[in-house]
């Protein structure tokens, strides 16, 4: 399993929707046969007081057997309350009472008959029983308890792992829950140049030397290093490896809940373990996915480029075999459009390679030669060159008086042929485009055209890689306008386009360049 | 009579000087643009051959064939890209009589087509004779300078079969599926062994081969007088 990308040592996450169990969740004994508290004899002690007062004071009244029954009821009510031992006590102390004050001879311990022995017998019996009773009922409640307290937190946890967006959030919870759980400290380690803490419960609790030893042991040997009882050399916390994480908790309560709670332990263990394979996975695939776009992008720079690069070789190379192998059977005609298509083709390659420089200068992220620029120059030079491309067009120009700006012409002529270029494509013959330039608070070239405009679907699209309005109507790279946004971005500026434009139908786009201090 | 020739090819340029360079070599052109243009093209008026380009934007040059070769023998010669070679060979082995990969010079193309045409005219050869090289189909035999030649059969068959198709490509499939059988169409080693035994036994110089000619990573061709 690979190492999540873990921060080191965050403290954990405040989870405000749901309550803190801070504190170990139950008093530690209440097993049936716990030790005596001084306030369970006192209380004892105290019920027995009552029983013979009110034994002393209705004598008269009663026969004396009846204050048995109150000396019986307080035995009861002690061992039920305060457990075996305090029965048991109670039980002897309440023989004694009873013998001393109202048993023949009067305040004695003798017992003359033996009917009294059966007496201290039955109280005794009574005590035992009871006390035995009452704590193993209130143990299984304890335990019912304790379970359901344990399924809660699990509960919680299986809520935790499903909200949770990456292995470090998980990683983050799973100490709250371990101590919860395992009612002592809890840590989440993380193995990189060493073991580091990555997250631990209660909050800011540190491992010491010992858990450290034990950690290291659990992620080197890859197994389960259990805690030690107390008492004992080693760290009492259990350390559970997932791959380069370890986990520890430390088990703490009555040792008839301790399976119980073992086994949740090991449940949140294997949850995580789980939680932290599938964003693995996940993050495999995730990469997986990155890999194939970018190999998919690859593939359709080559294909275009092959294409755009053949296309005009193949026109000129079989142009001009064809003039040299038939140039005696070609018309007129055919030798002078032979001729221009291998002008023309020359042209368009070199276009293609003029492009190709572009976006490779601006990919490998070669500084800008940047000087003074008069734009309306840079306008003019790319309508000059467009021209040439391009004869069929008229072009409406109007970019003067501008002024200077910080920028590559080169660069900036590319862009607005690239704009023209564009245009060209998507506009009915004769085409016009229109050129301006205006400032503003910055300065805007514009060119616009009227010809079938942008879908208002694929507005946000075009400026993507390869992306193709009218794949199968028109040629190009569906790099044209890819290539001008970068060139516009690298001069500082923006590139925007609009569709339909303030005029009417067809598409504008705008280059906005910063103003500079003139010089 | 004159061939008729049909280009569907989605670059007007490509047409535009494929249409100059084959009307002057006597042919009569008709081009169409897309894959469906040309198919109800060949439909309404069958050519005598067909120039396709491989990359059309609507459907596939490999659809196109498959669709034209269940109801014709139509010669078809493929123009593809250096960087389509998969799909050429699936479009050889799909029933395309030849390719010629862009860019290419204007007499390559034009002898591939007479070589298509030729074929295409149903031959009912019994001898084949290439230079000093006689193949007496109906005997079995092969002589060079007069000299009898001993070939095994699957020698002699893989001879025939190339000798019969004189300056078309036959891809390694093709080869292996006809000579060996269709079980042994991927077993590209036995075809490299026989054509090396081939080419020791015809050639003047095995290393140099004048009449077997390898097309890299696609089959073999024999060399066809009007070729060179």
């Amino acid at each position: 399993m690979d190492s999540p990308g873990l921060a080191p040592h965050k403290q954990p996450m405040q989870d405000t929707t749901r309550p803190l169990h801070a504190t170990p969740l139950r008093a530690p004994e209440t097993r049936w046969s716990a030790r005596p508290t001084l306030l369970g004899l006192a209380a004892a002690a105290l019920l027995l007081t009552l029983a013979a007062a009110i034994t002393t004071l209705t004598r008269s009244i009663w026969p004396e057997t009846s204050g048995l029954y109150l000396f019986f009821a307080a035995v009861l009510l002690s061992a039920t309350r305060y457990g075996f031992w305090v029965g048991i006590a109670s039980a002897l102390a309440a023989f004694a009472l009873f013998n001393f004050f109202f048993v023949e001879p009067l305040y004695t311990l003798r017992v003359d008959n033996p009917a009294d022995f059966m007496a201290l017998a039955e109280f005794l019996l009574m005590a035992a029983l009871t006390g035995f009773l009452a704590g193993r009922l209130r143990e299984e409640a304890d335990a019912a308890k304790s379970r359901a307290e344990v399924l809660e937190v699990l509960s919680d946890f299986a809520a935790d792992l499903a909200q949770a967006k990456d292995a470090d959030a998980i990683l983050q919870i799973v100490p709250r829950h371990l101590a919860t759980v395992g009612q002592g400290r809890a840590m989440v380690l993380c193995q990189r140049d060493g073991l580091e803490l990555f997250a631990s419960f209660p909050p800011g609790t540190q491992p010491l030397p010992d858990d450290l030893a034990a950690a290291d042991r659990a992620v080197t040997r890859q197994s389960v290093q259990v805690g030690v009882q107390p008492g004992w050399d080693g760290s009492p916390l259990t350390f559970v490896p997932l791959g380069t994480v370890v986990l520890g908790y430390g088990t703490y309560g009555p040792s008839t809940n301790l399976a119980f709670r073992e086994q949740a332990l090991a449940v949140i263990c294997r949850q995580v373990s789980l939680a932290l394979d599938r964003f693995t996975f996940a993050a495999k695939a995730e990469a997986a996915r990155i890999a194939a776009d970018r190999e998919a992008l690859r593939a359709a720079l080559l294909t275009s480029l092959s294409h755009d690069l053949r296309t005009p070789l193949a026109t000129i190379l079989g142009s001009i075999t064809t003039l040299r192998e038939l140039g005696a059977s070609l018309p007129e005609a055919a030798r002078r459009d032979l001729e221009l298509a291998i002008e023309e083709e020359t042209q368009r390659l070199s276009r293609h390679v003029d492009n190709l420089l572009h976006m490779t200068r601006l990919q490998a992220g070669l500084a800008l030669r940047l000087t003074w620029v008069d734009p309306g120059e840079v306008v003019d030079a790319a309508v000059a060159r467009a021209k040439r491309a391009f004869p069929n067009v008229t072009y409406a120009v109007n970019a003067t008086d501008l002024p200077l700006i910080r920028a590559e012409a080169g660069l900036l002529e590319q862009a607005l042929f690239n704009l023209i270029d564009n245009a060209v494509k998507f506009s009915p013959k004769p085409a016009t485009l229109w050129i301006d330039g205006h400032v503003d608070h910055h300065l805007r070239l514009t060119v616009r055209d009227a010809g079938s405009g942008i879908e208002p679907a694929v507005l946000p699209q075009i400026f993507t890689p390869f992306f193709r309005a009218a794949p199968h109507a028109s040629s190009g790279t569906g790099l044209g306008l890819t290539i001008c946004q970068g060139i516009v971005q690298a001069l500082g500026g923006t590139l925007t386009a609009e569709s339909p434009t303030a005029f009417g139908p067809g598409s504008a786009f705008h280059i906005d360049l910063a103003l500079a201090e003139p010089p | 009579m004159t061939a008729r020739i049909l280009i569907i090819d989605d670059e007007p340029q490509i047409q535009r000087f494929l249409g100059h360079a084959l009307t002057a070599s006597g042919y009569v052109v008709a081009q169409a643009a897309t894959a469906v243009a040309g198919l109800e093209a060949i439909e309404r008026d069958p050519p005598d051959l067909l120039i396709l380009d491989i990359g059309l934007p609507d459907l596939d040059g490999k659809t196109v064939i498959e669709r034209l070769r269940q109801t014709t023998d139509l010669p078809i010669i493929v123009l593809s890209a250096q960087d389509q070679e998969m799909e050429k060979i699936m479009a050889l082995d799909l029933g395309a009589n030849d390719f010629v990969a862009k860019p290419f010079m204007i007499g390559e193309l034009l002898a591939r087509m007479r070589a298509c045409l030729r074929q295409s005219r149903p031959a009912t050869l019994e001898v084949i004779r290439h230079g000093p090289l006689v193949i007496d189909l109906a005997a079995h035999s092969v002589t060079l300078n007069a000299t009898a030649l001993r070939m095994t059969p699957k020698e002699f068959d893989l001879l025939e079969l190339l000798a019969r198709n004189p300056g078309r490509v036959l891809t390694h499939r093709q080869l292996l599926k006809q000579v060996w059988g269709p079980a042994h169409v991927d077993d590209l080693p036995y075809l490299r062994v026989f054509i090396g035994q081939l080419r020791q036994k015809i050639e003047a110089d095995p290393a140099r081969p004048e009449l077997i000619l390898t097309e890299p990573g696609i089959g073999y061709r024999w060399a066809s007088e009007l070729a060179k």
